[in-house]
Protein backbone atom coordinates (compact mmCIF):
# COMPACT_ATOMS: atom_id res chain seq x y z
CA UNK A 1 0.00 0.00 0.00
CA UNK A 2 1.61 3.12 -0.77
CA UNK A 3 -1.39 4.81 0.54
CA UNK A 4 -2.41 6.58 -2.74
CA UNK A 5 -5.35 5.66 -5.23
CA UNK A 6 -4.50 5.37 -8.47
CA UNK A 7 -7.93 6.22 -9.58
CA UNK A 8 -8.34 9.52 -7.50
CA UNK A 9 -7.67 12.90 -9.82
CA UNK A 10 -5.03 14.25 -7.64
CA UNK A 11 -6.04 18.35 -6.22
CA UNK A 12 -3.66 20.96 -7.12
CA UNK A 13 -3.67 23.77 -4.84
CA UNK A 14 -5.20 26.43 -5.63
CA UNK A 15 -2.20 28.62 -6.22
CA UNK A 16 -0.25 25.92 -7.89
CA UNK A 17 -3.44 25.72 -10.41
CA UNK A 18 -3.35 29.52 -10.97
CA UNK A 19 -0.35 29.54 -12.27
CA UNK A 20 0.14 26.60 -13.90
CA UNK A 21 -3.17 26.77 -16.25
CA UNK A 22 -4.08 29.55 -18.46
CA UNK A 23 -6.21 31.96 -17.99
CA UNK A 24 -9.72 30.80 -19.51
CA UNK A 25 -10.26 34.46 -20.95
CA UNK A 26 -8.01 36.12 -23.05
CA UNK A 27 -7.93 39.89 -23.45
CA UNK A 28 -8.83 40.83 -27.35
CA UNK A 29 -10.57 44.28 -27.19
CA UNK A 30 -8.73 47.40 -25.90
CA UNK A 31 -10.22 50.21 -24.23
CA UNK A 32 -10.16 52.81 -27.05
CA UNK A 33 -11.84 50.30 -29.39
CA UNK A 34 -14.68 49.17 -26.97
CA UNK A 35 -15.16 52.65 -25.63
CA UNK A 36 -15.39 53.58 -29.70
CA UNK A 37 -18.38 50.96 -30.33
CA UNK A 38 -20.51 52.22 -27.44
CA UNK A 39 -20.02 55.86 -27.70
CA UNK A 40 -21.23 55.47 -31.52
CA UNK A 41 -24.18 53.39 -30.49
CA UNK A 42 -24.86 55.81 -27.84
CA UNK A 43 -24.33 58.99 -30.43
CA UNK A 44 -25.94 57.22 -33.39
CA UNK A 45 -29.11 57.22 -31.09
CA UNK A 46 -28.60 60.61 -30.13
CA UNK A 47 -28.49 61.83 -33.50
CA UNK A 48 -31.96 60.36 -34.18
CA UNK A 49 -33.43 61.58 -31.18
CA UNK A 50 -32.11 64.96 -31.91
CA UNK A 51 -33.41 65.19 -35.34
CA UNK A 52 -36.15 63.64 -34.66
CA UNK A 53 -37.56 65.96 -31.99
CA UNK A 54 -36.23 69.05 -33.83
CA UNK A 55 -33.18 69.82 -30.98
CA UNK A 56 -30.94 70.20 -33.54
CA UNK A 57 -27.95 72.11 -31.50
CA UNK A 58 -28.05 68.55 -29.75
CA UNK A 59 -27.70 67.14 -33.33
CA UNK A 60 -24.89 69.23 -34.09
CA UNK A 61 -22.86 68.34 -31.34
CA UNK A 62 -23.83 64.90 -31.41
CA UNK A 63 -22.48 65.10 -35.06
CA UNK A 64 -19.48 66.82 -34.64
CA UNK A 65 -18.49 64.29 -31.51
CA UNK A 66 -19.44 61.27 -34.20
CA UNK A 67 -16.83 62.72 -36.91
CA UNK A 68 -14.35 63.07 -34.16
CA UNK A 69 -14.91 59.50 -33.19
CA UNK A 70 -14.92 58.44 -36.51
CA UNK A 71 -11.82 60.33 -37.51
CA UNK A 72 -9.97 58.62 -34.69
CA UNK A 73 -10.95 55.30 -35.41
CA UNK A 74 -9.57 55.34 -39.08
CA UNK A 75 -6.16 56.86 -37.48
CA UNK A 76 -6.25 53.67 -34.70
CA UNK A 77 -7.34 51.30 -37.31
CA UNK A 78 -3.95 52.29 -38.59
CA UNK A 79 -1.66 52.54 -35.35
CA UNK A 80 -3.74 50.43 -32.58
CA UNK A 81 -3.80 47.80 -31.01
CA UNK A 82 -3.87 43.99 -33.46
CA UNK A 83 -7.54 43.79 -33.14
CA UNK A 84 -8.48 47.27 -33.94
CA UNK A 85 -6.31 47.43 -37.25
CA UNK A 86 -7.34 47.08 -40.66
CA UNK A 87 -4.79 45.08 -41.57
CA UNK A 88 -6.34 42.02 -38.83
CA UNK A 89 -9.87 42.63 -39.92
CA UNK A 90 -10.19 43.97 -44.03
CA UNK A 91 -10.50 40.76 -46.23
CA UNK A 92 -10.93 40.20 -49.65
CA UNK A 93 -14.37 39.69 -50.93
CA UNK A 94 -13.62 36.00 -51.53
CA UNK A 95 -12.37 35.37 -47.78
CA UNK A 96 -15.53 37.02 -46.75
CA UNK A 97 -17.76 34.85 -49.09
CA UNK A 98 -16.02 31.93 -47.84
CA UNK A 99 -16.38 32.46 -44.24
CA UNK A 100 -19.61 33.29 -44.64
CA UNK A 101 -20.51 29.59 -46.37
CA UNK A 102 -18.24 28.36 -43.71
CA UNK A 103 -20.56 30.22 -40.56
CA UNK A 104 -23.80 28.35 -42.67
CA UNK A 105 -22.12 25.17 -42.38
CA UNK A 106 -21.64 23.64 -39.20
CA UNK A 107 -18.10 24.70 -38.81
CA UNK A 108 -17.41 28.09 -36.65
CA UNK A 109 -14.11 29.27 -38.10
CA UNK A 110 -12.64 31.57 -35.41
CA UNK A 111 -10.90 34.65 -35.70
CA UNK A 112 -9.59 36.56 -32.55
CA UNK A 113 -10.89 40.08 -33.80
CA UNK A 114 -13.78 40.90 -36.17
CA UNK A 115 -14.29 38.14 -38.59
CA UNK A 116 -14.16 38.78 -42.20
CA UNK A 117 -17.24 39.35 -42.36
CA UNK A 118 -17.76 41.62 -39.39
CA UNK A 119 -14.67 43.68 -40.61
CA UNK A 120 -16.68 44.76 -43.68
CA UNK A 121 -19.94 45.30 -41.72
CA UNK A 122 -17.05 47.78 -39.71
CA UNK A 123 -15.78 49.45 -42.85
CA UNK A 124 -19.39 50.02 -43.82
CA UNK A 125 -20.62 52.26 -40.87
CA UNK A 126 -17.62 53.90 -40.57
CA UNK A 127 -18.02 54.86 -44.47
CA UNK A 128 -22.09 55.54 -44.21
CA UNK A 129 -21.40 57.16 -40.98
CA UNK A 130 -18.37 59.60 -42.42
CA UNK A 131 -21.14 59.91 -45.37
CA UNK A 132 -23.43 60.92 -42.76
CA UNK A 133 -21.60 63.63 -40.74
CA UNK A 134 -20.31 65.23 -44.49
CA UNK A 135 -23.79 65.60 -45.67
CA UNK A 136 -24.96 66.79 -42.46
CA UNK A 137 -22.22 69.33 -41.88
CA UNK A 138 -23.58 71.73 -45.52
CA UNK A 139 -27.12 70.59 -44.79
CA UNK A 140 -30.14 72.89 -43.15
CA UNK A 141 -33.54 72.65 -41.96
CA UNK A 142 -34.41 75.45 -44.80
CA UNK A 143 -35.45 77.23 -40.81
CA UNK A 144 -33.37 77.67 -38.37
CA UNK A 145 -30.34 75.66 -38.62
CA UNK A 146 -27.92 74.97 -40.98
CA UNK A 147 -25.04 72.45 -40.73
CA UNK A 148 -21.29 74.58 -39.71
CA UNK A 149 -20.20 74.37 -43.41
CA UNK A 150 -23.61 74.43 -45.05
CA UNK A 151 -22.80 78.78 -46.06
CA UNK A 152 -19.30 77.56 -47.51
CA UNK A 153 -22.20 75.65 -50.42
CA UNK A 154 -24.91 76.90 -52.45
CA UNK A 155 -28.20 76.48 -51.17
CA UNK A 156 -29.07 74.23 -54.56
CA UNK A 157 -25.91 71.85 -53.33
CA UNK A 158 -26.75 72.13 -49.45
CA UNK A 159 -30.44 71.24 -49.99
CA UNK A 160 -29.10 68.36 -52.48
CA UNK A 161 -27.04 67.09 -49.13
CA UNK A 162 -29.69 67.63 -46.78
CA UNK A 163 -31.97 64.88 -48.74
CA UNK A 164 -28.69 63.06 -49.11
CA UNK A 165 -27.78 63.58 -45.45
CA UNK A 166 -31.97 61.60 -45.38
CA UNK A 167 -31.35 58.99 -47.64
CA UNK A 168 -27.92 57.81 -45.94
CA UNK A 169 -29.56 57.41 -42.52
CA UNK A 170 -31.87 54.53 -44.15
CA UNK A 171 -28.82 52.75 -45.04
CA UNK A 172 -27.52 53.33 -41.08
CA UNK A 173 -30.53 51.99 -40.21
CA UNK A 174 -30.17 48.97 -42.67
CA UNK A 175 -26.46 48.52 -41.91
CA UNK A 176 -27.50 48.36 -37.93
CA UNK A 177 -29.96 45.79 -38.14
CA UNK A 178 -27.83 43.49 -40.26
CA UNK A 179 -25.29 43.63 -37.40
CA UNK A 180 -27.66 43.08 -34.85
CA UNK A 181 -28.99 40.00 -37.13
CA UNK A 182 -25.44 39.36 -37.33
CA UNK A 183 -24.77 39.49 -32.88
CA UNK A 184 -27.68 37.60 -32.57
CA UNK A 185 -27.20 34.91 -35.24
CA UNK A 186 -23.45 34.49 -33.30
CA UNK A 187 -25.06 34.44 -29.84
CA UNK A 188 -28.02 32.09 -30.63
CA UNK A 189 -27.01 29.88 -33.61
CA UNK A 190 -23.24 29.67 -32.51
CA UNK A 191 -23.27 30.05 -28.98
CA UNK A 192 -20.74 32.36 -29.11
CA UNK A 193 -21.73 35.84 -27.38
CA UNK A 194 -20.05 38.57 -29.05
CA UNK A 195 -21.35 41.41 -27.51
CA UNK A 196 -19.30 40.63 -23.81
CA UNK A 197 -16.06 40.66 -25.15
CA UNK A 198 -16.87 44.14 -27.11
CA UNK A 199 -18.06 45.64 -22.83
CA UNK A 200 -15.08 43.68 -21.46
CA UNK A 201 -12.76 43.64 -23.53
CA UNK A 202 -12.19 39.46 -22.60
CA UNK A 203 -12.84 36.25 -24.80
CA UNK A 204 -13.41 33.29 -23.71
CA UNK A 205 -10.21 30.75 -24.87
CA UNK A 206 -12.98 28.57 -27.07
CA UNK A 207 -14.06 30.99 -29.36
CA UNK A 208 -10.59 31.92 -29.92
CA UNK A 209 -7.64 30.51 -31.89
CA UNK A 210 -4.71 28.33 -30.43
CA UNK A 211 -2.06 30.65 -31.53
CA UNK A 212 -2.27 34.29 -30.65
CA UNK A 213 -0.19 37.34 -30.74
CA UNK A 214 -1.80 40.50 -29.92
CA UNK A 215 -0.44 43.75 -29.01
CA UNK A 216 -1.87 46.26 -27.13
CA UNK A 217 -1.56 49.93 -27.62
CA UNK A 218 -1.52 51.68 -24.49
CA UNK A 219 -4.27 54.20 -23.89
CA UNK A 220 -2.30 57.61 -23.61
CA UNK A 221 -1.56 56.54 -27.35
CA UNK A 222 -5.27 56.39 -27.82
CA UNK A 223 -5.73 59.72 -26.28
CA UNK A 224 -3.29 61.95 -28.43
CA UNK A 225 -4.87 59.76 -31.66
CA UNK A 226 -8.34 61.35 -30.53
CA UNK A 227 -6.86 65.49 -29.54
CA UNK A 228 -5.57 65.13 -33.00
CA UNK A 229 -9.18 63.88 -34.29
CA UNK A 230 -10.64 66.69 -32.47
CA UNK A 231 -8.52 68.94 -33.64
CA UNK A 232 -8.52 68.11 -37.41
CA UNK A 233 -12.41 68.50 -36.47
CA UNK A 234 -12.26 72.07 -35.31
CA UNK A 235 -9.49 73.12 -37.66
CA UNK A 236 -12.37 71.97 -40.57
CA UNK A 237 -14.98 74.12 -38.68
CA UNK A 238 -13.02 77.35 -38.21
CA UNK B 1 -5.37 33.83 -36.65
CA UNK B 2 -7.79 31.73 -37.88
CA UNK B 3 -9.20 28.05 -37.82
CA UNK B 4 -12.33 25.99 -38.11
CA UNK B 5 -13.81 24.05 -34.96
CA UNK B 6 -16.99 21.99 -34.87
CA UNK B 7 -19.56 24.42 -32.95
CA UNK B 8 -22.30 21.69 -33.21
CA UNK B 9 -21.80 21.70 -29.20
CA UNK B 10 -22.74 25.03 -28.64
CA UNK B 11 -25.57 25.57 -31.46
CA UNK B 12 -28.82 26.30 -30.16
CA UNK B 13 -31.16 27.33 -33.16
CA UNK B 14 -30.60 25.62 -36.47
CA UNK B 15 -29.55 28.05 -39.42
CA UNK B 16 -33.16 27.74 -41.16
CA UNK B 17 -34.81 28.62 -37.94
CA UNK B 18 -32.92 31.92 -37.24
CA UNK B 19 -33.61 33.39 -40.54
CA UNK B 20 -37.43 32.60 -40.23
CA UNK B 21 -37.17 34.22 -36.97
CA UNK B 22 -35.29 37.45 -37.72
CA UNK B 23 -38.25 37.62 -40.87
CA UNK B 24 -40.67 37.22 -38.61
CA UNK B 25 -39.42 40.07 -36.26
CA UNK B 26 -38.31 42.03 -39.06
CA UNK B 27 -41.81 41.99 -40.39
CA UNK B 28 -43.07 42.85 -37.12
CA UNK B 29 -41.20 45.68 -36.33
CA UNK B 30 -42.01 47.49 -39.87
CA UNK B 31 -45.40 46.68 -38.73
CA UNK B 32 -44.97 48.61 -36.04
CA UNK B 33 -43.13 51.28 -37.19
CA UNK B 34 -45.75 51.48 -40.09
CA UNK B 35 -48.62 52.16 -36.85
CA UNK B 36 -46.07 54.77 -35.72
CA UNK B 37 -45.49 56.59 -38.74
CA UNK B 38 -48.54 56.89 -41.08
CA UNK B 39 -46.22 58.09 -43.92
CA UNK B 40 -44.00 54.79 -43.79
CA UNK B 41 -47.00 52.75 -43.62
CA UNK B 42 -47.97 55.12 -46.87
CA UNK B 43 -44.81 54.36 -48.73
CA UNK B 44 -44.76 50.67 -48.38
CA UNK B 45 -48.60 50.18 -49.32
CA UNK B 46 -47.59 52.70 -52.23
CA UNK B 47 -44.95 50.56 -53.87
CA UNK B 48 -46.75 47.98 -53.09
CA UNK B 49 -49.37 49.07 -55.25
CA UNK B 50 -52.33 49.08 -52.15
CA UNK B 51 -52.50 53.01 -52.10
CA UNK B 52 -55.21 54.73 -53.59
CA UNK B 53 -54.12 57.78 -55.55
CA UNK B 54 -55.86 60.84 -54.54
CA UNK B 55 -56.13 63.30 -56.76
CA UNK B 56 -57.11 67.25 -57.02
CA UNK B 57 -59.28 68.02 -60.43
CA UNK B 58 -57.64 70.95 -62.96
CA UNK B 59 -59.93 73.20 -62.07
CA UNK B 60 -60.96 72.92 -58.36
CA UNK B 61 -60.97 75.46 -55.60
CA UNK B 62 -57.69 73.02 -54.15
CA UNK B 63 -56.20 73.30 -57.01
CA UNK B 64 -56.79 77.07 -58.31
CA UNK B 65 -56.33 78.55 -54.82
CA UNK B 66 -55.04 76.27 -52.51
CA UNK B 67 -52.04 74.55 -54.12
CA UNK B 68 -50.34 77.88 -54.92
CA UNK B 69 -50.69 79.10 -51.00
CA UNK B 70 -48.64 75.81 -50.28
CA UNK B 71 -46.52 76.32 -53.02
CA UNK B 72 -45.72 79.55 -52.15
CA UNK B 73 -45.41 79.42 -48.17
CA UNK B 74 -45.16 75.43 -47.45
CA UNK B 75 -43.38 73.16 -49.79
CA UNK B 76 -39.81 74.78 -49.19
CA UNK B 77 -40.26 72.80 -46.11
CA UNK B 78 -43.20 70.58 -46.49
CA UNK B 79 -42.01 69.25 -50.56
CA UNK B 80 -40.35 66.86 -52.27
CA UNK B 81 -36.89 68.81 -51.28
CA UNK B 82 -37.71 68.62 -47.75
CA UNK B 83 -39.96 66.77 -46.01
CA UNK B 84 -40.18 67.99 -41.84
CA UNK B 85 -42.11 65.73 -39.88
CA UNK B 86 -42.76 63.39 -43.01
CA UNK B 87 -45.21 65.99 -44.33
CA UNK B 88 -45.43 66.88 -48.01
CA UNK B 89 -47.61 69.56 -49.16
CA UNK B 90 -46.95 69.51 -52.71
CA UNK B 91 -49.88 67.69 -54.01
CA UNK B 92 -53.74 66.71 -53.02
CA UNK B 93 -53.06 62.99 -51.77
CA UNK B 94 -49.84 64.24 -49.90
CA UNK B 95 -51.32 67.02 -48.12
CA UNK B 96 -54.60 64.56 -47.34
CA UNK B 97 -51.95 62.28 -45.69
CA UNK B 98 -50.36 64.67 -43.09
CA UNK B 99 -47.10 63.84 -41.52
CA UNK B 100 -45.34 61.71 -38.89
CA UNK B 101 -48.13 62.44 -36.37
CA UNK B 102 -51.19 61.82 -38.96
CA UNK B 103 -53.27 63.79 -40.64
CA UNK B 104 -53.16 67.91 -40.36
CA UNK B 105 -56.57 68.18 -42.59
CA UNK B 106 -59.75 67.50 -40.36
CA UNK B 107 -62.85 67.75 -43.54
CA UNK B 108 -64.95 70.04 -42.40
CA UNK B 109 -63.47 70.66 -39.44
CA UNK B 110 -61.51 73.83 -39.26
CA UNK B 111 -60.62 74.06 -36.00
CA UNK B 112 -59.70 70.27 -35.88
CA UNK B 113 -57.11 70.73 -38.32
CA UNK B 114 -53.65 71.25 -36.84
CA UNK B 115 -52.55 72.78 -40.81
CA UNK B 116 -55.62 75.95 -39.26
CA UNK B 117 -54.03 75.54 -35.19
CA UNK B 118 -50.37 76.75 -37.00
CA UNK B 119 -51.18 79.08 -38.96
CA UNK B 120 -53.43 81.30 -36.79
CA UNK B 121 -50.68 80.32 -33.73
CA UNK B 122 -48.71 84.00 -32.59
CA UNK B 123 -45.53 84.33 -34.87
CA UNK B 124 -43.54 83.96 -31.94
CA UNK B 125 -45.26 80.61 -31.11
CA UNK B 126 -42.44 77.73 -31.27
CA UNK B 127 -44.69 75.95 -32.93
CA UNK B 128 -46.09 78.49 -35.69
CA UNK B 129 -45.76 78.35 -39.54
CA UNK B 130 -44.83 79.44 -40.84
CA UNK B 131 -41.41 79.51 -39.06
CA UNK B 132 -39.92 82.88 -38.12
CA UNK B 133 -37.98 84.34 -41.06
CA UNK B 134 -40.79 82.74 -43.85
CA UNK B 135 -43.35 85.39 -45.08
CA UNK B 136 -46.71 84.71 -43.08
CA UNK B 137 -50.03 83.68 -44.75
CA UNK B 138 -51.78 86.78 -45.15
CA UNK B 139 -55.34 87.13 -43.38
CA UNK B 140 -57.14 86.36 -46.54
CA UNK B 141 -54.50 83.50 -47.70
CA UNK B 142 -55.38 81.63 -44.41
CA UNK B 143 -59.08 82.20 -44.88
CA UNK B 144 -58.97 80.47 -48.33
CA UNK B 145 -57.35 77.60 -46.51
CA UNK B 146 -60.71 77.95 -43.78
CA UNK B 147 -63.13 78.12 -46.48
CA UNK B 148 -61.52 75.14 -48.09
CA UNK B 149 -61.74 72.74 -45.41
CA UNK B 150 -65.04 73.85 -44.10
CA UNK B 151 -66.19 72.60 -47.29
CA UNK B 152 -64.59 69.51 -47.12
CA UNK B 153 -61.27 69.92 -48.03
CA UNK B 154 -62.32 68.25 -51.62
CA UNK B 155 -60.38 68.05 -54.22
CA UNK B 156 -63.01 68.31 -56.43
CA UNK B 157 -64.89 71.30 -55.72
CA UNK B 158 -64.75 73.42 -58.12
CA UNK B 159 -63.48 77.37 -57.40
CA UNK B 160 -67.30 78.79 -58.32
CA UNK B 161 -68.61 76.49 -55.39
CA UNK B 162 -66.95 78.13 -52.54
CA UNK B 163 -68.25 81.51 -51.49
CA UNK B 164 -66.78 84.38 -50.00
CA UNK B 165 -63.15 83.37 -50.69
CA UNK B 166 -61.03 86.77 -50.89
CA UNK B 167 -60.26 87.38 -54.87
CA UNK B 168 -56.46 85.87 -54.94
CA UNK B 169 -53.54 88.28 -55.35
CA UNK B 170 -52.08 88.82 -58.52
CA UNK B 171 -48.26 88.46 -58.12
CA UNK B 172 -45.50 90.43 -60.66
CA UNK B 173 -42.89 87.90 -60.45
CA UNK B 174 -39.15 89.29 -62.13
CA UNK B 175 -36.63 86.74 -63.78
CA UNK B 176 -33.33 86.36 -61.02
CA UNK B 177 -30.53 88.15 -62.73
CA UNK B 178 -27.80 86.15 -63.80
CA UNK B 179 -24.71 87.93 -62.23
CA UNK B 180 -22.08 85.45 -63.74
CA UNK B 181 -23.56 86.26 -67.27
CA UNK B 182 -24.09 89.99 -66.83
CA UNK B 183 -19.99 90.18 -66.23
CA UNK B 184 -19.22 88.13 -68.90
CA UNK B 185 -21.24 90.57 -70.89
CA UNK B 186 -19.90 93.07 -69.28
CA UNK B 187 -16.24 92.08 -69.54
CA UNK B 188 -15.02 93.17 -72.81
CA UNK B 189 -15.66 96.51 -72.27
CA UNK B 190 -14.62 96.77 -69.14
CA UNK B 191 -11.85 98.52 -68.53
CA UNK B 192 -12.74 101.27 -70.85
CA UNK B 193 -16.51 102.02 -68.99
CA UNK B 194 -14.21 102.18 -66.19
CA UNK B 195 -11.75 104.79 -67.26
CA UNK B 196 -14.77 106.93 -68.89
CA UNK B 197 -16.77 106.62 -65.97
CA UNK B 198 -13.92 108.24 -64.02
CA UNK B 199 -13.34 110.83 -66.31
CA UNK B 200 -16.68 111.90 -67.16
CA UNK B 201 -18.52 111.15 -63.57
CA UNK B 202 -21.96 110.32 -63.32
CA UNK B 203 -22.29 110.75 -67.65
CA UNK B 204 -21.82 106.98 -68.37
CA UNK B 205 -23.94 103.85 -66.51
CA UNK B 206 -24.94 100.35 -67.34
CA UNK B 207 -28.96 100.36 -67.99
CA UNK B 208 -29.60 98.23 -64.97
CA UNK B 209 -28.13 95.82 -62.94
CA UNK B 210 -29.10 92.78 -65.64
CA UNK B 211 -27.43 94.65 -68.59
CA UNK B 212 -24.23 95.27 -70.55
CA UNK B 213 -25.94 98.09 -72.06
CA UNK B 214 -25.00 101.80 -71.35
CA UNK B 215 -26.63 104.63 -70.50
CA UNK B 216 -24.99 108.42 -71.84
CA UNK B 217 -26.33 111.26 -69.51
CA UNK B 218 -23.76 114.20 -70.94
CA UNK B 219 -26.80 116.64 -69.79
CA UNK B 220 -25.60 117.00 -66.64
CA UNK B 221 -22.60 118.64 -67.89
CA UNK B 222 -24.46 120.97 -69.97
CA UNK B 223 -22.00 122.94 -71.91
CA UNK B 224 -18.70 121.29 -70.38
CA UNK B 225 -19.63 118.61 -73.20
CA UNK B 226 -19.13 118.94 -76.39
CA UNK B 227 -17.86 117.12 -79.49
CA UNK B 228 -14.34 116.45 -78.16
CA UNK B 229 -15.85 114.43 -75.15
CA UNK B 230 -18.24 112.80 -77.06
CA UNK B 231 -15.65 111.57 -79.71
CA UNK B 232 -14.10 110.17 -76.59
CA UNK B 233 -16.41 107.63 -76.10
CA UNK B 234 -15.96 105.44 -79.43
CA UNK B 235 -14.64 102.53 -78.04
CA UNK B 236 -18.52 102.10 -76.05
CA UNK B 237 -20.76 103.54 -78.66
CA UNK B 238 -22.38 100.86 -79.81
CA UNK B 239 -23.47 99.67 -76.63
CA UNK B 240 -25.00 103.08 -76.33
CA UNK B 241 -29.02 102.53 -75.99
CA UNK B 242 -30.07 105.54 -74.08
CA UNK B 243 -28.06 109.09 -74.39
CA UNK B 244 -29.27 112.43 -73.20
CA UNK B 245 -27.12 115.20 -74.68
CA UNK B 246 -29.32 117.84 -74.02
CA UNK B 247 -27.67 121.29 -73.07
CA UNK B 248 -24.20 119.76 -74.09
CA UNK B 249 -22.40 122.18 -76.65
CA UNK B 250 -22.69 119.12 -78.81
CA UNK B 251 -22.96 119.87 -83.16
CA UNK B 252 -23.03 118.02 -86.32
CA UNK B 253 -19.69 117.34 -85.84
CA UNK B 254 -20.32 114.86 -83.83
CA UNK B 255 -23.29 113.60 -86.65
CA UNK B 256 -21.76 110.59 -87.80
CA UNK B 257 -20.44 109.58 -84.36
CA UNK B 258 -24.17 109.27 -83.71
CA UNK B 259 -24.62 107.59 -86.08
CA UNK B 260 -22.46 104.93 -85.08
CA UNK B 261 -24.37 104.33 -82.28
CA UNK B 262 -26.19 101.57 -83.72
CA UNK B 263 -28.30 100.62 -80.94
CA UNK B 264 -29.10 103.66 -80.09
CA UNK B 265 -33.19 103.78 -78.82
CA UNK B 266 -33.95 107.32 -77.24
CA UNK B 267 -32.06 110.35 -78.16
CA UNK B 268 -32.23 113.32 -76.53
CA UNK B 269 -31.10 116.55 -78.52
CA UNK B 270 -32.59 119.27 -76.67
CA UNK B 271 -31.27 122.74 -77.13
CA UNK B 272 -28.58 121.93 -78.68
CA UNK B 273 -26.20 123.15 -81.87
CA UNK B 274 -27.86 120.27 -84.22
CA UNK B 275 -28.90 120.72 -87.34
CA UNK B 276 -30.57 118.90 -90.12
CA UNK B 277 -27.52 117.12 -91.01
CA UNK B 278 -27.50 115.35 -87.74
CA UNK B 279 -30.96 114.42 -88.28
CA UNK B 280 -30.09 112.96 -91.60
CA UNK B 281 -27.19 111.12 -90.23
CA UNK B 282 -29.91 109.47 -87.62
CA UNK B 283 -31.92 107.75 -90.11
CA UNK B 284 -29.22 105.00 -90.14
CA UNK B 285 -30.12 104.25 -86.69
CA UNK B 286 -32.87 101.50 -87.36
CA UNK B 287 -33.66 100.84 -83.25
CA UNK B 288 -33.93 104.81 -82.69
CA UNK B 289 -37.19 105.16 -81.04
CA UNK B 290 -37.34 108.64 -79.43
CA UNK B 291 -35.61 111.52 -80.51
CA UNK B 292 -36.12 114.98 -78.19
CA UNK B 293 -35.50 117.88 -80.41
CA UNK B 294 -36.85 120.91 -78.25
CA UNK B 295 -35.15 124.08 -78.89
CA UNK B 296 -33.10 123.27 -81.72
CA UNK B 297 -32.89 124.41 -85.58
CA UNK B 298 -34.01 120.99 -87.00
CA UNK B 299 -36.40 121.30 -90.46
CA UNK B 300 -39.95 119.80 -90.14
CA UNK B 301 -38.34 117.86 -93.61
CA UNK B 302 -35.89 116.38 -92.16
CA UNK B 303 -37.92 115.60 -89.27
CA UNK B 304 -40.36 114.01 -91.23
CA UNK B 305 -38.28 111.42 -92.29
CA UNK B 306 -37.23 110.19 -89.18
CA UNK B 307 -41.19 110.36 -88.28
CA UNK B 308 -41.72 108.00 -91.19
CA UNK B 309 -39.76 105.25 -89.63
CA UNK B 310 -41.32 105.31 -86.67
CA UNK B 311 -38.90 107.45 -84.65
CA UNK B 312 -41.34 109.66 -81.82
CA UNK B 313 -40.04 113.53 -82.47
CA UNK B 314 -40.44 115.45 -79.35
CA UNK B 315 -40.44 118.86 -80.77
CA UNK B 316 -42.23 120.50 -78.23
CA UNK B 317 -45.25 120.16 -80.79
CA UNK B 318 -45.99 116.49 -80.01
CA UNK B 319 -50.22 116.96 -80.34
CA UNK B 320 -49.51 118.70 -83.32
CA UNK B 321 -47.10 116.53 -85.01
CA UNK B 322 -49.19 113.38 -83.39
CA UNK B 323 -52.22 114.13 -84.72
CA UNK B 324 -51.03 114.93 -88.01
CA UNK B 325 -49.34 111.53 -88.09
CA UNK B 326 -52.62 110.32 -87.44
CA UNK B 327 -54.41 111.91 -90.24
Amino acid sequence: MTGTNPFQIPMQPRNLRSHSLPSPHVRVWDAPTRLFHWTIVSLVGCSWYSADQGLMTLHLWSGLILLTLLLFRIAWGIVGSTTARFSDFLHSPSTVIGYLKALMSNRKPLYVGHNPAGGLMVAALITVLLAQVATGLFANDGVRFHGPLALWVSTDISDRLTQLHGLVFNAILLLVWMHLVAVFFYLLVKGDNLVKPMVTGYKHRHHLPQQLNLKFVHWAIALVVLAAAAGVVGWILL
Amino acid sequence: MVVSANSSNTQRLSVPLYFICVVLLTSLGIGAAMLLRPTLSYSIRSVLGLEKQLEAAAGSFYTMRVAPLFEEHCTGCHGGHRQKADLRLDSFAAAMRGGKHGPVIAKGDVEGSELVTRLTLPPEHEKAMPPPGKPPLSADEVKVIKLWIAAGASGALPVAAIKGAPPPVKKIEFPEIDESAVAQARAPLAQVVKQLQARFPGVLSYESHSSADLYVNAALLRRAFGDKEFAALAAVREHVVWADLSGTSISDASAQALAQCKRLRTLRLADTHVSDATARALTSLNDLKSLTVMGTVLSESSLGSLRSQGVKIYDGHESLSNSNATS
